[in-house]
């Protein structure tokens, strides 16, 4: 960081003080980890769940306190005495001091509330919202004295807030997750999923095969086990469902433009969804019968029930969202006639829907028996008759691999097998959807790769394969794997499934030369601003970044409705510089030694017996019951952060 | 079976019991607000705080929903669960000094005027009406509404949903504040600002109860459609 000069810190308890001291004996700030999310080169002091910092001698600490503390009581739950009536003192008592009405015994009275609640709040925003109070206390107390001997009024300075929580930076999305699950524990879910929808449309699809980067950090993982927020979404969602209610639209904009998105996947009517919230004329171009992207036709219907879907799409549809089906852009109609046809924005948003080449000799021959992963995937969910074979391989170790392995022994396949070419450890997929693949039969052998396909007339019979071991770690950090000199061997298929990879088909932009597409083959766009290189046409999600998740491309979707707003409203796009630096919250788990927080067992998600999952599509995952929603929601800590500066930006 | 020890006494309850149940089996008495035995412990009030040691570590915590540990060692009366108690029945007795509940808690421990002034309440939400409505009633009428969606609430506040009240007045009675007003006169009874019709016995002609909440007994238990028409003393 490049700080001139740190004055104070008390950030993560460790106590930097500078004050007096010339410039150049200064401790050096880098070590001092703050999440800051303001140009470090212009912040004149910051305040946050973990302390305080104070580069501008000027800077009012109890002002800022009394500032902090007004946010945090915005976000208090009320539930527990010690937090709710604990934050009304303090923020009462350092109203009174600032307006020149403090009284001899103010300190006492707050570090005596202070100190309860850090130490018997109910959750993590009570015990860490007195902290900063507490600390500029302890090492500013002469302010305080100052203010209530004096007893002159302090005008306060504007300060930045923002507010997040370890979920919530984790999620490309941002969502509010503590506050919907603080919702779902008041059995308010028509509530919760009104806060989820302003980050995500997708609600029910996301609490049914999100990743859920957000469990990966959830500071339960450091007692019992993390939440299951992907699970209570999906909760909140099916209530919907359940009583039949259709969420109300509000639309708050006044766009007015027309707009076209090319591809009605998540990041397209993730976008949609939002332009016409905004206002906007929405039309979505799709080449495909259905809506949804790789969620309708690359996720088989036992992880996601059509029926879901199709409803998440109705609802966006309602908002005024027009889907132009069984429409090429680039085939049906061209970009140019877009523009022609008054259109200000054009979003690219065609996912990653092309199957990567194995690599070996005769896969383009065409031959049958030999398909692609996410071909066979479309296919499958496109109705279109699968007729099994005897005996089926799939290459490849991720997602797609496994969703085809389970959807053939759905279709009826008896002997399913996956090749994959280094072992367990390195296999991208979903633990979970490995172990259901196992639990149902699949077939799976490590440390192989196919190097030829064996044939006899048009047909395909074989693989030919070689053993591999593993090398030394690759530059994704996982150990490449090294062919094993002479261990070549014959794999017998009727089929063979190559699920190794996708990538971008852009033929919708050919003859758009000024659209810049990376050595990758994706859209070289700007990953905050959406735009390409060409004025007027935005690009995100998988086209852009090469096969993600779900999450990424909604809240790509989500970002580029922004961008495309400011662009239509001011003609340019906010440049990223200013930008970029949201989500850059480094130590945000961190936090200060705290005590032991009582273990509480997760509620299990349940499954289909693994009886009940063949043959046909029924859904694998049984939602949690109202009554396991209500009580996985009160293990949330809320762990909610507020941060706080003053610059002059 | 957990063993533990609380106060320097060994006790053995069953796995899943509270700490403030383990307590109750040696006779140790742990003060409480808004805890009910037949409800979900809801941890709201932290009238119920006490010390608890686990391989070592000293941590705070209430004791109506604290399972219990093996090996656990509990203080139920050491200066640092105490401070925290107190801390916590001051804070109420400033929000809301009209409650006797309240005040009675805090003769107990010796306080007589809070430290602090605050704008007072009559609500201490300990979130009893809001558990029994849900657990005990089965209808789910009341909710806590809280900063959760809306950040402009300004306090939180327990809200009725006028068409789910049967109008039985659960609420009013477990309501240790006396804030939820019930009032009966004549034919009716007011609950939550919403007037209740009551039904007038065939025999005795008393008005006994509400015809909402009778008839929310009978479709729930499956019984005939006159089975109210006379009130349970005359029957």
């Amino acid at each position: 960081m490049d700080f001139k000069k740190v004055v104070f810190s008390s950030w993560a308890g460790k106590v930097v003080d500078n004050r007096g001291l010339e410039a150049e004996v200064c401790a050096p700030v880098e070590e001092l980890n703050l999440p800051l999310e303001c140009d470090p080169a212009r912040v004149k002091a910051f305040m946050g769940w973990d302390g305080f910092l104070v580069v501008d001698e000027k800077a009012n600490v109890v002002d800022m306190a009394y500032a902090y503390a007004r946010e945090v009581q915005k976000l208090a739950c009320g539930e527990c005495a010690v937090g709710r009536i604990g934050i009304s003192v303090i923020v009462e008592t350092l109203g009174r001091l600032l307006k020149g009405e403090g009284r001899e015994g103010d300190i006492e009275l707050l570090q005596w509330v202070g100190k309860g609640m850090k130490d018997n709040a109910k959750c993590v925003l009570g015990q860490t919202a007195p902290v900063p109070v507490l600390d500029s206390i302890e090492y500013y107390r002469e302010a305080y004295l100052d203010l209530i001997k004096n007893k002159k009024a302090i005008s306060a300075p504007a300060y930045h807030v923002k507010v997040t929580a370890p979920c919530m930076e984790a999620c490309p999305a941002h969502l509010d997750i503590p506050g919907y699950i603080e919702l779902i524990r008041n059995q308010r879910q028509d509530a919760s999923l009104e806060l989820i929808r302003q980050g995500v449309c997708l609600p029910g699809t996301l609490g049914r095969v999100c990743t859920a980067p957000c469990e990966e950090v959830c500071k339960r993982n450091d007692i019992d086990g993390p939440l299951a927020i992907r699970a209570l979404k999906r909760h909140a969602a099916d209530w919907e469902m359940e009583v039949g209610q259709i969420p109300p639209v509000s639309i708050f904009g006044e766009g007015g433009e027309k707009v076209s998105v090319v591809g009605a996947g998540p990041a397209g009517l993730a976008a949609g969804y939002n332009l016409a919230l905004a206002g906007y004329r929405v039309t979505i171009f799709e080449e495909l019968s259905v809506a949804g992207g790789m969620a309708a036709v690359g996720i088989p219907a036992y992880r996601l029930p059509k029926a879901v879907l199709d409803r998440e799409v109705d609802i966006i549809r309602g908002a005024g969202v027009e889907i132009r089906f069984n429409t090429r852009v680039g085939r049906d109609i061209t970009i140019a006639d877009l523009w022609k046809n008054g259109y200000k924005a054009i979003f690219v948003a065609v996912g990653a829907h092309k199957g990567r080449a194995m690599g070996v000799e005769g896969e383009d021959r065409g031959y049958e028996g030999f398909v692609d992963g996410v071909k066979f995937l479309r296919d499958v969910n496109l109705g279109k008759r699968v007729v099994p074979v005897g005996r089926v391989v799939v290459v490849g170790g991720g997602d797609v691999a496994v969703d085809c392995a389970r959807s053939c022994l759905r279709l009826g396949f008896k002997d399913v097998n996956i090749l994959y070419r280094r072992s367990r450890v390195e296999m991208p997929a979903r633990e979970g959807e490995i172990e259901g693949a196992i639990e149902e039969g699949v077939k799976i052998s490590y440390l192989v790769a196919p190097t030829g396909i064996l044939t006899e007339g048009t047909g395909l019979v074989g693989l030919e394969c070689v053993k591999m071991e593993l090398g030394e770690p690759d530059a994704s950090g996982r150990r490449s794997p090294v062919p094993v000199e002479g261990s070549e061997f014959v794999v017998n298929a009727d089929m063979v499934i190559a699920a190794i990879g996708q990538e971008a088909d852009l033929s919708c932009l050919a003859g758009e030369d000024k659209v810049k597409i990376s050595r990758y083959g994706t859209v070289d766009a700007d990953p905050e601003t959406c735009q390409s290189s060409e004025k007027g046409i935005f690009s995100a999600g998988d086209c852009v970044t090469g096969p993600a998740i779900l999450i990424e491309a909604v809240a790509a979707g989500n970002r580029a409705a922004r961008s495309i707003d400011r662009y239509l409203r001011k003609g340019e796009a906010v440049s990223s510089a200013g930008a970029s630096r949201a989500g850059q919250s480094a130590a945000l788990s961190a936090q200060r030694e705290k005590e032991s927080t009582i273990s509480r067992a997760p509620q299990p998600v349940g499954c289909l017996p693994v009886a009940g999952r063949i043959p046909g599509f029924p859904e694998v995952e049984v939602g949690l019951t109202r009554e396991a929603a209500q009580e996985e929601a009160k293990r949330c800590l809320r762990c909610y952060r507020v941060m706080l500066w003053q610059s002059d930006e | 079976m957990v063993e533990l020890i609380i106060d320097g006494q060994k006790v053995e309850v069953e796995e899943g019991a509270t700490i403030l149940e383990a307590a109750d089996k040696l006779n140790i008495a742990i003060p409480t607000l808004c805890y009910h035995e037949n409800l979900t412990p809801f941890g709201a009030c932290r009238v119920c705080t006490v010390e608890v040691v686990v391989d070592g570590v000293s941590s705070l915590t209430t004791a109506c929903n604290c399972p219990v540990e093996q090996g656990m060692e509990v203080r139920t009366v050491s200066e640092r669960a105490l401070e925290a108690r107190m801390l916590a029945v001051e804070l109420l007795l400033a929000k809301c000094p009209g409650s006797e509940a309240i005040r009675s808690l805090a003769r107990d421990m010796g306080i007589e005027e809070p430290r602090v002034e605050l704008e007072t309440e009559g609500c201490i939400l300990c979130g009893l009406c809001v558990r029994t409505c849900q657990e005990l009633v089965g209808v789910g009428a009341l909710r806590l509404v809280d900063r959760g969606l809306d950040r402009d609430v300004k306090e939180t506040f327990v809200e009725a949903s006028t068409d789910k009240c049967i109008g039985c007045g659960s609420c009013a009675y477990i309501c240790p504040t006396s804030f939820i007003k019930l009032e009966e006169t004549g034919d009716t009874r007011t609950v939550w600002d919403r007037v209740f019709k009551l039904k007038k016995c065939q025999v005795c002609g008393n008005y006994w109860a509400p015809e909402a909440q009778l008839e929310y007994i009978r479709k729930t238990c499956n019984l005939p459609s006159d089975f109210f028409d006379v009130c349970p003393n005359c029957k």
